[in-house]
């Protein structure tokens, strides 16, 4: 899963360059005329800070999400009601612990740590989708993600893998490749529990009655309020803004919805023949700002699971990396620890 | 194919079947809390292995039942009551922590490798397909778990004390996964099977010396069994009771 | 709190019989054996590759282009003298990844690169990796079967398992049905 949800900070404080001086002014310019001409940079490559603590930001930010949304998701694991959701299920959260994977490796490109952005997601500096701090509360809201969380991420996915930063384009290749199948197995869930019987069509409507407005808040605050996004438009970060994408969504979903036979909690929501958009009422913004401010249903939640992890997983990783440098002394051959041909540098 | 083989075959394979469910079960309770990002993706592929072969199994019992094997599979796993399932208690044994975990799969693979070692010339064709086509996948289990049992075994002080720990708790309910299941002499008979104690003999050297050199000498001699895959623990009942919770729910929903 | 104290290794992948192993990112692992079976697991969950190599990450010397006009390029290189075989990748297109073009023999790693610069001379890469051949770690081929064969079976995992739009027609169809019987 794909949650492209800039940061609360990343929208309050404009991303432009504030090198002041002629050379650097110089070397921005030909970075963005790069990008202009669709050229990727590479580690190593020049690039104006603010790019490079954007780029990090954005990067794990999406590793976090991948990695704290396994949590809503695989507690249903244990009970999904046949062996194919269950197969089903198990190969998408792991699918989104390998896209987390990708996406820390692309970031450390950036001479970012993964230990220091773990930490920081643990210490509650640094932000994730605000998605995964919803409960999931019954079998069927995995249904609902399925087709309507990841169908927004992929919305906002396909445009990422032609960002201008190599690394994550390339890990965002990766992850649309398997993210197709997220959506389709969701759906599916929805298409045959809407047809099903009468308990399970409320079950799913109930799922849609919660989930609904936190899914149009993942697209993040209006154009209006994102002064960010023209300099990330610029430098081939983003491509498309806020509501573009809101609206491609909204178009998407509804109606296959309508035909299931499925309602949003939006009285508003109503297809506009002018505009051949679906339009529906305003998003209430208090209650994502407190969200993303860590004031959400499960946040602390979802934190102590991952911190619990990992602390439990200490033991295991001293284990393996004194084996590892015992079995390295023992053969006095090149180490795996830190020895290196003084090449260095972080690669992806 | 004579009416008491046909029972026992039945009971082998409900047996091969719950194990590979259960222990594809337990190792999915890892998935987004493993100690290691890329260990949390290794073991939801071994967990979707072992629920892959257990849907193997459960449906050539579908065709030996004349059951539809596309819904047969998920009424036995998701209405059977727990008395009715013959799997081997280790599999039903809580995960514990990663060092348990590791413990387990590594004596279950083995066991499960020694045992499709034989079952790959079964006279029973669909039986001899299926063993060939899923060895391949219990060899990289063996590689990816033998592996980290050395690790963690000669680790640290820690990681060889939860080892320790986890081998002594374990080790007594070894012995289940090789005692025969009701008539397993007639498919041993009949070439359907191996000789259970040959497997239990072909699994025991290789374990003991790899234990013993990742400084986990087992303990000495297996203990006798004296139940029968219908004995099961109360872990049993509380995996049971939340895995099939949902599908109970609406018990004639398709989901 | 670490996570991260294991060595970064960077995993190349060979997609087709014949094609040359390419980047596909990178992972953390202890040790050689362990970094291979992860590779395996993060990058081999779909049918997608049948073969891999990984090495540590820090062996890796790289050089895009752009420093390769700069006369100093040379600043900062490994000073080893370490003779042998080395491994050359080159990056040569914009939205491509960095791809085996062969080996070198050198006396060290700059050397290497300067070796592959003019045995690969009508390459024009965007970015050169040199990576000592020791450093590597490689897939058995005779486990084929038991690394890459069962990523086949995994069809749940294949968008095309998921029939949305048949199901999603067959519905609207019953449904214009019953609007024109009303």
């Amino acid at each position: 899963m794909s949650y492209l949800n800039i940061s609360v900070e990343d929208e309050k404080q404009p991303a432009g360059a504030n090198g002041t001086s002629g050379d650097e002014a110089a070397q921005t310019a030909a970075f963005e005329a790069r990008i202009e001409r669709g050229e990727k940079i590479e580690p190593g490559d020049w690039m104006p800070a603010a790019y490079r603590k954007q780029l990090v930001r954005m990067i794990s930010q999406h590793a976090h999400s991948e990695i704290v949304g396994m949590l809503p998701e695989g507690a249903w694991i244990t009970r999904a009601p046949s062996l194919r959701r269950k197969m089903a299920l198990l190969a998408k959260v792991q699918d989104e612990a390998g896209h987390g994977q990708y996406l820390y490796h692309a970031a450390e490109t950036l001479d970012a740590s993964r230990e220091e952005m773990i930490d920081a997601l643990l210490e509650r500096r640094a932000k994730y989708s605000n998605i995964f701090n919803y409960p999931t509360l019954s079998w069927t809201d995995i249904g609902v993600i399925g087709w309507l969380v990841d169908g927004a991420a992929i919305v906002n996915q396909t445009m990422l893998a032609k960002g201008s930063y190599g690394p994550y384009a390339r890990a965002m290749l990766r992850i649309c490749a398997e993210e197709s199948f997220h959506k389709k197995q969701g759906h599916e869930q929805v298409i045959l529990m809407a047809q099903g019987t009468p308990e399970q069509k409320a079950m799913v409507q109930d799922s849609i009655d919660r989930w609904w407005w936190p899914i149009l808040m993942m697209f993040g605050p209006h154009d209006s309020d994102s002064p960010n996004t023209p300099t990330l438009m610029r430098w081939g970060v983003k491509t498309k803004s806020n509501d573009e994408l809101r609206q491609m969504f909204l178009n998407q979903v509804l109606p296959d919805l309508e035909a299931l036979e499925l309602t949003v909690p939006d009285p508003e929501m109503h297809f506009d023949e002018e505009s051949g958009n679906w339009i529906g009422g305003e998003i209430d913004w208090d209650e994502f700002w407190r969200v993303i401010q860590g004031d959400g249903p499960l946040n602390a939640d979802r934190l102590a699971a991952r911190r619990e992890a990992h602390e439990e997983g200490q033991w295991v990783r001293e284990a393996l990396t004194a084996y590892a440098q015992r079995e390295a002394q023992a053969a006095h051959a090149p180490s795996t620890n830190g020895a290196s041909n003084g090449a260095g540098g972080a690669h992806a | 194919m004579n009416p008491e083989i046909k029972a026992a075959l039945r009971g082998k394979l409900l047996a091969m079947a719950d194990d590979d469910l259960l222990l594809g079960h337990r190792n999915s309770e890892w998935t987004g809390h493993a100690p290691i990002l890329e260990e949390d993706i290794a073991f939801a592929n071994i967990a979707l292995d072992e629920i892959g072969h257990a849907k193997l199994w459960y449906e050539i019992l579908a065709d030996l039942e004349g059951e539809d094997r596309e819904t047969y599979p998920d009424r036995l796993v998701f209405h059977r009551l727990t008395s009715a399932w013959r799997s081997a208690q280790i599999t039903e044994l809580d995960k514990g922590d990663f060092a348990f975990t590791i413990v387990r799969q590594y004596l279950c693979d083995t066991a499960e490798l020694a045992r499709l070692e034989g079952l790959r010339t079964s006279s029973y064709t669909p039986v001899a397909e299926v063993a060939n086509k899923i060895i391949a996948e219990e060899h990289y289990h063996h590689r990816h778990t033998r592996a980290w049992v050395r690790r963690l075994g000669l680790g640290t002080e820690e990681s060889h004390e939860r080892m320790e720990r986890a081998l002594h708790n374990l080790w007594p309910f070894t012995a289940q996964l090789f005692a025969p299941v009701p008539d397993e002499a007639l498919l041993v008979e009949a070439g359907i099977v191996p000789d259970p104690q040959a497997v239990k003999e072909a699994w025991e050297g290789p374990v003991r010396a790899w234990l013993a050199e990742c400084n986990l000498p087992a303990p000495e001699g297996l203990p006798p069994v004296n139940i029968g895959r219908e004995i099961h623990t109360e872990h049993l009942v509380t995996l049971l009771g939340e895995m099939q919770s949902v599908a109970r729910l609406v018990p004639e929903g398709v989901w | 709190m670490s996570d991260s104290q294991w060595p970064r290794y960077q995993v190349f992948e060979q997609r087709r019989e014949g094609a040359p192993h390419e980047n596909a990112g990178s992972l953390h692992a202890p040790d050689n054996e362990i970094a291979l079976q992860m590779a395996r697991d993060i990058f081999v969950r779909r049918p997608t590759c049948i073969d891999l190599w990984v090495a540590p990450a820090a062996m890796i010397f790289a050089r895009s282009a752009e420093q390769l006009a700069d006369p100093a390029w040379r600043e900062g290189a490994p000073q080893d003298s370490t003779p042998g075989a080395y491994r050359v990748f080159a990056k040569t297109r914009h939205a491509g990844t960095h791809q085996f073009l062969g080996t070198v023999e050198a006396e060290g790693t700059l050397s290497a690169l300067e070796q592959a610069l003019e045995t690969f001379s009508d390459t024009a890469a965007l970015v050169w990796w040199i990576v000592p051949d020791s450093a590597f770690t490689e897939t058995d081929p005779d486990d084929a079967e038991s690394l890459f064969a069962p990523a086949n079976d995994k069809v749940y995992r294949d968008q095309a398992d998921y029939h949305t739009v048949s199901l999603m027609r067959n519905i609207r169809h019953a449904q214009a049905e019953r609007s024109s019987e009303e």
